[in-house]
């Protein structure tokens, strides 16, 4: 089975993120890159389904030349080989423009399933799986946390907010999961050693076919207008109880009208 | 008589030849695995320090004599196995010139007759005997069958112990049955001196037989014995003193040992490193140093009864850990020795799958329960009157666990990612590491690339110090005193990353190396000599570890510094503090590195204080359970080791538990807390680094 898994880096959660004055892109310079912790775990069911049924594990990511990181981190983990689609036309896509751009660099590669995490730290549209099947016109299997492949027919269990539903399709198919499908392994040295040796093909938006038009940040549907940093937490009013603190914390609370 | 002379040599030469063959096989199996040519290499340079420790250790008994009773009886035992050695001189000079003269009236030349020799020999003996008489009494008293898995020789192969006990007994009294004989016969070199021997003889008949068949008898145990040494765990009175010769100085602590494959340290850049060779996967990966670690094991168990895994009911006893190996080890050392050779003839078993058989999982030797239960603190190590490296054997395990298997508890692998994406255990970002300094009403120097020229320590805060909030207390009371103290110091703020401590105490060498050459690099290139740590871990590291790559500085931990100001007269400790106070020694500061005296004098210096010490303190002091990684871990078997340790501390009815470290501090207050909350402990207790003692009676209350 040809399992192609989506990764992306993103700001690590833990540091100040900021975007750029200039074309109010986000800053990828100015802070550490890490996987998306998602994809760790669209990572991980990709390498389990491979240790089950056989077949190839490919990586593909779009991003600038840092991301390459991230390449070697999956491949440590036992991925096959890589794509990396990486081209400055691509820089400031929004989710429509990279999900044509990844559907284009998937076709190119082929696959029988495609499996990514179901949203990413930095943007959070959450989208992309979606506009992904959309594209390819494949069936779309969303917040899996379960996955089992027989033959040619897929089965997962999509959590829902009452449970979870079972849903099943034909492959090829896009997957997304969510963090409570599995644990990833950490890379071994072994992992480590190997995946510097392993393949990574490099697409700019000519080897992918990609229409340059309908990528990048002027043919995005979506703009960034303006950004400010979110405001400093202010102090809070601290009432004193002096007989009549319940009648000033309804006093303040009706003020806020909570109440 | 020619016969007795023919009996004695004969059995002489087919026991001799039995043992020797068992040696040879010994030493045999002991090379198959990878060199240690480093332990060679510092017993040649160290030749004169390695002699003093053959006295001191082996001869003077001083790792065995920490344990009063079972310590002199063994000393007495064992010198009774040197000195008996002019027993058995004299036993075959007696049959030989029995032989050729018809009267066994042999005397070891020049001081063969000398009364000092003779007491000396019927002393020892007698001694021996008491020892033994000691030896029976500890084994019943502390019995498993008793004690169960409270006694120290639960595990243990008893009857193997007892078997020897025997054969020493037979030696003994045989050894009074022929020399009692040869006084009666007249052909006792002594005439005085010999207290038991002469006595003795005027009880006994004067028979020549008596005499002759007592010789061969006292010959013949101590043949017998032989063959058992070679073939059991008493194997020790030949390897111990190897084991003593090669094992680390001053002892198998502080320092990891750099990782090594094919007796060469390991380059992570070396494109032709083979990653499945990285610590140790299976029994053949064993050093000759393992070997004789597994050799020298005499099954006492001092080190299970220290261990604070195994006395919170964890199933690691690092004795049991050295047995398994060892067992294993002799169950498949033909095919292990075989496979060295090239040859095979081993066609009807499954060779492989013995000799592959993992040496840590689930069907393994050792379960991973036992690796991952260790916390590095050293007590077994302590304790181990052989020199067994305990520790390494774990270290070595765990590096091929993590390394190569990447199997370890999944817990630990959320904290090996922060310590590649942000240089610090809990993820935190690096700016928030100068984050305290806000907090102080004084300035504290930032180094920018390089070393203020005034300042004569870097401060190094350490993870914890920087950015947890019990830690950052005793940060900013260290750095307090130091600026009352007059003493000019800068800290590295941002720049500063994790020594790698946790991730090598893990077996993760690989981001160990990366964490420390980016420390080594920061430092020398800000030009760092002097270096104070609060956290006795980076402390070990830097001190310790940090040399194997390069990094040349002079560390000491905050309470050397803080007990040397107040000795000076530089810090003044003033306001009484009137508690009952009970200090808790960190592993990483007290058996690791010998410090257990400074924070005990800070202490004694401030008016008021009452210290009152736990049961297990100083080298023998329980660790908190954080050690070897295990902070980062779950603690899911067994009793908590911090539970423990505060359920010893409150036996002291303590107001206040000090400690040194900022990790001891989490483990102690959780479970002071859990504590508290069940009522146990008074709601005032409290845990505190001792420089917050410190601070707070050189301040005068405002």
């Amino acid at each position: 089975m040809n399992i192609v898994v989506c990764v992306k880096q993103v700001p690590d959660t833990a540091t100040e993120r900021k975007l750029r004055s200039d074309d109010k892109t986000l800053d990828r310079d100015a802070v550490d890159g890490v996987v998306n912790e998602l994809d760790e775990y669209a990572v991980e069911e990709a390498l389990k389904l491979k240790e089950a049924h056989g077949g190839e594990v490919t990586v593909l990511t779009m991003g600038p030349g840092k991301a390459t990181e991230t390449i070697r981190k999956a491949l440590a983990m036992g991925a096959d080989k890589a794509v990396h689609l990486i081209d400055d036309a691509l820089h400031g896509s929004d989710a429509l423009g990279t999900s044509y751009a990844m559907a284009q660099a998937l076709k190119k590669i082929g696959f029988d399933l495609v499996i990514l995490g179901s949203e990413s730290t930095d943007a959070r549209t959450g989208v992309l799986p979606a506009m992904l099947a959309e594209r390819l016109g494949t069936p779309q299997l969303t917040l899996a946390n379960k996955v089992e492949v027989d033959g040619s027919s897929i089965k997962i269990q999509r959590i829902t907010d009452y449970g979870f539903d079972r849903v099943e399709a034909s492959l090829p198919a896009v997957v997304s999961v969510v963090e409570k499908i599995n644990e990833p392994r950490y890379p071994s040295f072994k992992g480590i050693m190997a995946a510097k040796k392993k393949p990574v093909e490099t697409l700019g938006v000519a080897d992918a076919e990609i229409d340059a038009a309908q990528v990048g940040l002027d043919s995005s549907w979506s703009q960034v207008v303006d950004f400010a940093p979110a405001p400093p937490r202010a102090a809070g009013t601290i009432v004193k109880d002096e007989g009549d603190g319940g009648a000033k914390a309804a006093e303040f609370l009706a003020s806020k009208k909570f109440i | 008589m020619l016969w007795v002379a023919i009996i004695g040599l004969v059995m002489t030469v087919v026991a001799v030849a039995v043992a020797g063959r068992r040696a040879l096989f010994l030493f045999k199996l002991a090379t198959v695995g990878p060199p240690a040519p480093e332990r060679i290499q510092y017993a040649k340079d160290n030749a004169g320090a390695e002699i003093k420790t053959q006295l001191v250790e082996v001869l003077g008994q001083k790792k065995l004599l920490k344990w009063t009773p079972s310590g002199v009886a063994h000393f007495f035992v064992m010198w009774a196995f040197f000195i008996l050695l002019t027993v058995y001189i004299e036993a075959y000079g007696a049959i030989i010139q029995g032989a050729i003269t018809g009267r066994p009236n042999f005397h070891i030349p020049l001081i063969g007759q000398w009364p000092v020799l003779g007491f000396l020999q019927d002393f020892i003996a007698v001694a021996c005997l008491l020892g033994l008489v000691a030896f029976a009494v500890i084994r019943l008293r502390e019995s498993p069958a008793k004690l169960g898995r409270g006694s120290r020789f639960s595990g243990s192969h008893l009857g193997g112990a007892w078997l020897v006990l025997f054969m020493i007994f037979n030696i003994i009294w045989t050894l009074f049955l022929a020399r009692g004989a040869a006084a009666a016969n007249g052909n006792l070199p002594y005439s005085s001196g010999a207290f038991v021997s002469i006595p003795l003889g005027q009880v006994l008949p004067a028979s020549g037989l008596l005499e002759e068949i007592a010789l061969l008898l006292h010959i013949g145990f101590m043949l017998v014995f032989l063959i058992i040494v070679v073939n059991s765990k008493h194997l020790h009175i030949f390897t111990a003193p190897l084991n003593v010769l090669f094992s680390r100085r001053p002892d198998g602590m502080g320092a990891v040992p750099e990782m090594r494959v094919d007796g060469k340290p390991v380059d992570f850049e070396d494109e032709d490193l083979d990653p499945e060779r990285l610590g140790r996967g299976k029994i053949g990966d064993t050093t000759w140093k393992g070997f004789l670690d597994f050799y020298s094991c005499t099954e006492c168990g001092r080190c299970q009864s220290q261990c604070p895994a195994w006395n919170t009911d964890k199933p690691l006893s690092p004795k049991m850990l050295i047995l398994d190996q060892r067992d294993h080890a002799f169950a498949v050392a033909p095919y292990l020795m075989a496979a060295a050779n090239g040859g095979n003839g081993h066609e009807d078993t499954d060779v492989l799958a013995l000799l592959n058989k993992p040496l840590v999982g689930e069907e393994g030797v050792i379960h991973p329960d036992v690796l991952w239960s260790c916390t590095n603190c050293g007590a077994c190590v302590e304790q181990c009157p052989v020199d067994i490296e305990h520790i390494d054997h774990i270290i070595d395990m765990r590096r091929y666990q993590v390394m190569v298997e990447s199997s370890f508890p999944s817990e630990a692998g959320v904290m090996v990612k922060n310590l590649e994406n942000k240089g610090n255990p809990w993820g935190m970002s690096e700016m928030k590491r100068a984050d305290w300094i806000a907090e102080l009403d004084f300035e504290v120097e930032l180094v920018e690339e390089k070393m203020p020229e005034d300042a004569e320590y870097l401060f190094w805060v350490g993870c914890a110090g920087a950015l947890e909030d019990r830690a950052k207390k005793t940060t900013k009371a260290v750095a307090e005193l130091l600026h009352i103290a007059g003493v000019k110091f800068a800290v590295l703020g941002p720049m500063e990353a994790c020594t790698g401590d946790p991730a090598r105490r893990l077996g993760m060498e690989y981001l160990f190396n990366m964490l420390a050459q980016q420390n080594i690099e920061t430092l020398n290139e800000a030009g760092v000599k002097k270096i104070v740590a609060t956290c006795p871990h980076c402390f070990n590291t830097l001190a310790n570890e940090y040399p194997q790559l390069g990094g040349m500085f002079e560390v000491v931990h905050h309470t050397q510094l803080l007990a040397k100001l107040v000795d000076e007269g530089k810090l003044t400790p003033i306001t009484p503090i009137e508690e009952k106070i009970t200090y808790h020694d960190p592993c990483f500061l007290g058996r690791h590195n010998k410090v257990y005296s400074q924070p005990r004098d800070i202490m004694s210096k401030v008016p008021g204080v009452q210290t009152q010490e736990m049961h297990r303190h100083k080298d023998r002091g329980f660790c908190c359970g954080a050690g070897g990684a295990r902070m980062w871990m779950e603690e899911r078997i067994g009793k908590r080791i911090n539970t423990e340790r505060v359920d010893e501390a409150l036996t002291t009815d303590p107001d206040t538990v000090s400690t040194a470290c900022p990790f001891c501090m989490v483990m102690l207050g959780d479970a002071i807390n859990e504590k508290k909350n069940s009522g146990e402990a008074k709601e005032s207790l409290e845990v505190v680094d001792v420089a917050q003692l410190l601070i707070k009676s050189v301040k005068t209350p405002v």
